[in-house]
């Protein structure tokens, strides 16, 4: 195993994926000689050459609109926003031309794309910080994946790039800052299955991306005060780990779904329902942004933002607690 | 006087860095201006350089370990004879350097 910046797991899956299969391109903004917004192409422009690591303008529909077509005669296209918030942009080419593709040709055309996208409040303010993964979990035909770390980066990345159809890998500006353990052999993550990253009796704590650090963070809290809390890291948003889920729900019988974007219409909002259809008598409980957009206000997004004391007050309040 | 070098708070957003190598050994003098390690953090790769002369006395952490701001990285002293004092004796004096992010 080694210790690698997240910008690097996330290079050496890339450089791996594209060493392995040459119809894998990359496609962004400043990918190229630059190497990336947070340096993750490094070396790659130099090692694969222009024709697989092309720089685009700042122009996320064509970008989109590109990789699925490229998708459909025979690439696999990495398309890479820099923030999630531009990929609004690209939702035509994604959602009504990659993600329908293979319904609307009865399978005769394909779309094995990758748009990976940054979300995340860290200073950026209203249009460059949301986290609107719901939007595409809502869509038929997208694999939506959300890391922590960056092992599951790297594994995850690597089975998107081998996905049969589009998929959207979302990363979060603050896991960059992070090292993580990789593992020295090639090694992949299937699609839906989420990571048990701590194991309590008393309630289930469910989150993704950066959200899953900050969890953690709260359960080290409760633990201290005599609440033991089981933390999932989804990491695949679509498909869900239900068996994960529920198998640690109906032991908690308690469950509190943390997410940075807003809770109505959320991840939680569909989790909270679905769990309780799967585990009898489950109470739910679930903690989003407060109803604003995010803020370029420190104060203000730390306000809106759910926070590790946040989380943990949520727990006690759903275990009849109350706040500490 | 025994000085420590202590990995700066000041860089930013980052959580931990990588040390990528130390361009002198223990019980090398140190110049001023001399460069005395490398590391690397989430976006860049930093030079420090010694602002004050001394001798590095003793390295805390090795090529390719990660540290943490505030982690204390070496020891330093004016004369190469002085005595260390006791691991993990926490030092006053702090090396004074500066920094040259590329």
């Amino acid at each position: 195993m080694s210790r690698l910046f997240f910008r690097e797991a996330l290079c050496r899956a890339m450089a791996e994926e594209m060493e392995r299969d040459p119809r894998v391109i990359l496609m962004g903004q400043d990918i190229a000689a630059h190497g990336g917004s947070y340096a993750e192409t490094r070396g790659l422009f130099e090692r694969f050459g222009a024709a697989r690591v092309r720089n685009t303008p700042v122009a996320e529909a064509v970008t989109v609109g590109l990789a699925a077509g490229a998708a459909a005669a025979g690439l696999r296209p990495l398309a890479f926003i820099t923030y999630l918030d531009f990929l609004m942009l690209g939702l035509d080419p994604l959602v009504n031309y990659a993600a329908k593709l293979r319904f609307k040709s009865a399978g005769q055309l394909t779309a094995p794309m990758v748009v990976k996208a940054t979300a995340g409040a860290k200073g950026q303010g209203p249009t460059h910080a949301q986290s609107i993964e719901p939007w595409l979990m809502n869509v038929p035909g997208l694999t939506v994946l959300a890391p922590s770390t960056a092992g599951d980066a790297y594994g995850l990345l690597k089975t998107a790039l081998r996905a049969p159809g589009p998929v959207v890998f979302i990363d979060h500006k603050r896991l960059f800052p992070l090292g993580g353990v990789v593992p020295d052999q090639e090694e992949t993550i299937p699609v839906g299955s989420a990571a048990l990253r701590r194991e309590g009796r008393d309630v289930t704590i469910v989150a993704h991306s950066y959200m899953s650090v900050v969890a953690l963070e709260a359960a080290g809290a409760l633990s201290k005060a005599g609440i033991e809390a089981d933390v999932i890291d989804l990491r695949s948003l679509w498909p869900i780990d239900w068996d994960t889920l529920s198998a640690s729900a109906g032991r908690t019988g308690h469950a509190l779904f943390v997410e940075e974007g807003q809770e109505v219409c959320g991840v939680g909002a569909e989790l909270a329902f679905g769990l309780q259809e799967r585990v009898p008598g489950l109470r739910v409980a679930r903690l989003g942004a407060r109803r604003a957009p995010v803020s370029a206000s420190p104060v203000l997004e730390a306000y809106t933002i759910p926070d590790a004391t946040r989380i943990a007050d949520a727990a006690r309040r759903l275990l009849g607690k109350g706040a500490a | 006087m025994i000085r420590k070098f202590v990995i700066p708070k000041e860089l930013g957003e980052s959580i931990e860095v990588r040390l990528l190598q130390w361009c002198k050994a223990p019980g090398e003098t140190v110049n001023v201006d001399d460069a005395l390690l490398e590391f690397e953090t989430d976006k860049a790769i930093v030079l420090v350089t010694a602002s004050q002369p001394g001798v590095l006395r003793h390295c805390f952490f090795g090529d390719g370990d990660w540290m943490k701001p505030g982690d204390t990285a070496a020891w330093l002293s004016d004369t190469a004879d002085e005595p260390l004092p006791e691991p993990g004796a926490n030092l006053d004096d702090t090396l004074i350097v500066a920094f040259d992010a590329t």
